[in-house]
């Protein structure tokens, strides 16, 4: 009764099928990328358990991700952003580097405290980005205070991290958990590793006397709406014994993905605002830093509300992520709220979903 | 096998059905506060549930939702425990299998509620995969002014989840449509939500009223089917929504799939009051047989006759009149739109005398097309040595004007303004002058063979009744053989015949094709009930006659659903048995 059938796991049909269908979803994209380029960088503000920072993120790239070269997960469009040929050499990744300080410096008064590289992939991952090029990077950001690098928990180690730790960086690994639940990040989420990794990963993080930054996504493929949000409040709480940060994120409508052609088909709508805000205020007494990120809010593609109230409620979660004071939500409301709590109600998978 | 939900009765692919609840529920109907989720097996493992024979339980699922491609849907099909009280399954429109529940949710309504053709391809690919008497249910869709259509289309149980949405959104829905809240000036309803003054009414009220619109829909709509008049209603309902009118045009365009559900006989009125009748089920069927089965018998010249308002015909006034001058003397055919040409032997036949039609002189190229194609077919197939045209000019006339050119036998025409007039009849009289009356014998006995041609196959007429007497006063018919045993009698509210035990023999003895049920060793008192049925023909239609044998019963009676039905079926009355005995 509990698997789809018995042999589902055993020989991984459900993931074979999910990775047969986001590798002929990701063949329809032709686009290519300079590998000097970094694919995006901006400047930021960011709570951290040391307070707010001016942040420098970088997305590197590094020829994507190993697991999307799969197939990968339903709902990630960065992973066609990858070069031709599938690697970058450390001498493309250190000019990527050298153009995102240059952007920092046109764009930004003084240098960053905080730097996060991100790689829709693994930093840590020496086939992604070799040990040269990690050395070089902590060498390079070892006067600024915090670094956060984004990787899958099967390639953290202390000594990887010993690099950026050694330099006198306050280290963390922002790991894609997406759910403390394994079901849903193996059958909605098309991830391979289970939460027991993640932990595995956190004190491989702890003995480097690094942190972790946990990456939640709220309402993957598959769930409904009260089911998503009881999923990231579960999923909060049970991480947040890991991290010191969790960022927990509506999944928006990338080309070129599973959830892409669910939505064209209106088998999907990303989140409504009211969900996140509902899971930021439930979660509020957690010992761990909670902030949110929505992406293209307001937009059909992104989690939204009715369109009248959804600036104001992305304020309030932005608001949220630097202060952490659940009444920021007291001070919003819309009509739209009775909607959302009949979905909330109302919504199952059957039947989804059940309010554009 | 489907234990407790039960199909009673059918107008087309829409049914009036029972879910066996503690408290049964009649259906199609709201499901809101009977149905139990048992949960998403993609959200968290499941229990296999207990099951509760108050409520319809939605076994552990794993919902695929639009879009979901063809590989996830196999990789994650899951299994479906039997529970011994009422369960639902939940499976996508193109990957639905017996799962032996019964009831079966949609996962993908949301995505092709709306969109016609995609709603059709969804419902007839979930009707052919699914059990005959499974109940089909849709979650998260339904509102007042759609729901008519989804059960035309053959949906048994919705839910109020949508018309609930919409009420939070200040969406007032009505069964044609949904207002603005803040548009309405009053409020076009008397629903104990909407009593409420127009200045203090809420959202929450407009919720209220949204799920009473729901609700009085469904129960309007579960009379039309008890009725057998649903789809009158809905070639007017559906036109206040584009893809609505859309959707039933998408059914008009899968015959088959209607055909196959659509009784061939109905004692209710048929209007036709727009162009989409002419797609019909009962009007196409009614023009098929008369071009392929029936034969005319009599000898004598034809008059086409414009049609009346009255039914049946003869009993009109007009016809009264060309009755008058006709005497007998020629075989009179009426003129209709939309049923096409009516031999008089078919003048009670459904949905002949059942008919009722917007009359106004103006007929659209569509109707006079129609007309045109099936009096040119039935002069091709039936000679005669003179036609006389007795139909006013315009319309008719052009009708007449077409059809002649395509045909060998000329066309005489009687009527110069109208067909009632002094003159026009004096025409139609000397017309006639000099032709031979056929007998009151002759005519009875064409009359029964004809039906016997419509209601069973061409040559059906003479492969059972060669040699018959006819008693009774028409239209109350019976045909007796030579000993005067009974055969068959004819019933004046259908214009179709049902046969004795004798006349049953005489039917399955003959060369006309015959329908029947074949059923277990037992002898059936009254109906025979699904489970009873080990096969049945294909083209068995609801209405039917049909011989029910078995290794113990010979039995004629009247099928009330159709031949896969009975088949597929495991609850419910296949057909009703007239005359039955042992063997």
């Amino acid at each position: 009764m509990s698997e789809p059938s018995p042999e589902v796991y055993e020989r991984g049909r459900g993931m074979d099928a999910h990775n047969k269908v986001m590798r002929e979803i990701r063949a329809q994209k032709e686009k290519r990328y300079d590998p000097h380029e970094p694919t995006r960088v901006w400047i930021d503000e960011d709570n951290t358990p040391d307070g707010v920072y001016q942040s420098l993120t970088i997305i590197l790239n590094t020829g994507g991700c190993r697991w999307a070269r799969a197939g990968g997960c339903t709902m990630c469009g960065y992973v066609a952003e990858s070069v031709e040929g599938g690697s970058v050499s450390h001498e493309a990744l250190s000019d990527q580097i050298e153009v995102c300080l240059d952007h920092e410096e046109e764009n930004a008064d003084e240098e960053s405290g905080l730097i996060k590289i991100y790689t829709s992939g693994s930093f840590l991952d020496e086939r992604e980005v070799p040990a040269e090029t990690r050395r070089a990077v902590a060498e390079t950001f070892a006067d600024r205070d915090r670094i956060v690098v984004e990787s899958l928990p099967d390639f953290v180690s202390r000594e990887k991290l010993a690099d950026f730790t050694g330099v006198g960086l306050e280290t963390d690994v922002a790991v894609g958990l997406e759910t403390a639940t394994d079901r849903v990040r193996r059958d909605c989420v098309n991830k391979y590793f289970d939460f027991e990794d993640f932990v595995a990963a956190s004190e491989e993080a702890d003995a480097a006397g690094a942190g972790i930054k946990a990456y939640l996504l709220m309402k993957p493929p598959f769930l409904s709406e009260p089911e998503a949000v009881e999923d990231m409040k579960r999923s909060i709480r049970r991480c947040a014994e890991y991290a010191h940060t969790v960022s927990m994120n509506p999944c928006n409508v990338q080309r070129y993905t599973m959830v892409d052609e669910l939505h064209f088909r209106g088998g999907y709508r990303p989140p409504w605002l009211w969900s996140v805000a509902e899971v930021l205020r439930d979660t509020a007494d957690v010992d761990a830093i909670v902030v949110s990120d929505p992406v293209g809010h307001g937009s059909d593609r992104g989690p939204h509300n009715c369109g009248e109230c959804d600036d104001r409620v992305q304020t309030a979660i932005k608001d949220f992520d630097l202060r952490q004071d659940p009444t920021v939500f007291e001070q919003v409301s819309c009509d739209c709220e009775a909607t959302w709590r009949v979905v909330m109600d109302e919504e199952t998978s059957y039947g989804m979903p059940l309010a554009r | 096998m489907t234990d407790y939900f039960e199909v009673l009765s059918r107008d087309g692919a829409a049914r009036i059905g029972e879910l066996r609840l503690a408290e049964p529920l009649s259906t199609p109907a709201l499901v809101d506060d009977v149905l139990v989720d048992a949960g998403s097996l993609w959200a968290e493992d499941r229990e296999v549930p207990d099951g509760d024979p108050a409520a319809l339980t939605v076994l552990p699922h794993r919902a695929f939702p639009a879009g979901t491609r063809d590989e996830i849907k196999r990789s994650f099909a899951v299994e479906h425990p039997d529970l011994d009280t009422p369960t639902a399954a939940v499976v996508a429109s193109d990957a639905a299998s017996d799962a032996g529940t019964d009831a079966y949710v949609l996962s993908d309504a949301p995505g092709f509620v709306g969109h016609a053709a995609a709603f059709k391809d969804a419902i007839i690919a979930a009707k052919e995969s699914l059990p005959a008497d499974a109940a089909l249910a849709l979650s998260g869709v339904a509102t007042p002014a759609n729901v008519a259509t989804l059960v035309y289309a053959g949906v048994d149980l919705v839910d109020a989840k949508k018309a609930k949405v919409k009420g939070t959104q200040g969406k007032y829905l009505t069964s044609e449509g949904e207002y603005f809240l803040e548009d309405l000036e009053d409020l076009p309803c008397a629903c104990p939500a909407c009593r409420t003054p127009r200045e203090e009414f809420t959202r929450e009220d407009c919720v209220e009223h949204n799920v009473d619109a729901l609700r009085a829909e469904l129960a309007l709509v579960r009379e039309r089917i008890r009725a057998g008049r649903l789809r009158d209603y809905i070639e007017g309902q559906a036109r206040h929504d584009a893809w609505l009118t859309a959707a039933f045009r998408e059914f008009d365009g899968q015959y088959g799939y209607l055909e196959e559900r659509t009784p061939v006989i109905r004692d209710s009125r048929l209007l036709a009051a727009s162009e989409d009748a002419l797609r019909r089920v009962e009007i196409q069927r009614f023009a098929e047989r008369v071009t392929t089965r029936y034969r005319n018998r009599f000898d004598n010249p034809l008059v086409l006759v414009p049609c009346s308002a009255k039914k049946p015909y003869s009993e009109s006034q007009s016809h009264g009149q060309y009755h008058d001058a006709i005497q007998w003397r020629a075989h009179q055919v009426s003129m209709t739109s939309p049923i096409g040409v009516v031999p008089q032997e078919l003048e009670l036949t459904y949905p002949a005398q059942h008919y009722d039609s917007v009359v106004t002189g103006r007929w659209s190229g569509d109707e006079t097309e129609f007309v045109a194609e099936v009096l040119r077919r039935y002069l091709r197939r039936n000679e005669y040595s003179r036609v006389v045209a007795h139909v006013p000019p315009h319309g008719y006339r052009d009708i007449c004007e077409r059809v002649e050119a395509a045909v060998d036998v000329p066309f005489e025409y009687t009527v110069e303004d109208h067909p009632t007039t002094a003159e026009s009849l004096s025409n139609l009289r000397d017309a006639l002058s000099g032709e031979l009356k056929y007998s009151k014998r002759e005519r009875e006995h064409n009359t029964v063979r004809a039906i016997a041609d419509y209601q069973f196959g061409p040559g059906a007429g003479d492969a059972i009744f060669d040699d018959i007497r006819t008693t009774g006063r028409y239209p109350k018919l019976q045909v007796r053989d030579d000993a005067g045993t009974q055969l068959a009698a004819m019933v004046p509210q259908y214009g179709v015949l049902s046969f004795t035990l004798d006349g049953a023999r005489r039917w399955v003895e003959s060369d006309a094709p015959t329908k029947r049920v074949e059923i277990d060793g037992f002898v059936p008192h009254g109906s025979v009930l699904a489970p009873g049925v080990v096969g049945a023909d294909d083209d068995i239609r609801p209405g039917d006659e049909v011989v029910v044998e078995g290794p113990t019963a010979f039995a004629v009676g009247r099928a009330a659903m159709s031949g896969p039905e009975m088949v597929e079926s495991t609850r419910g009355v296949a057909s009703e048995v007239r005359h039955v005995e042992e063997t």
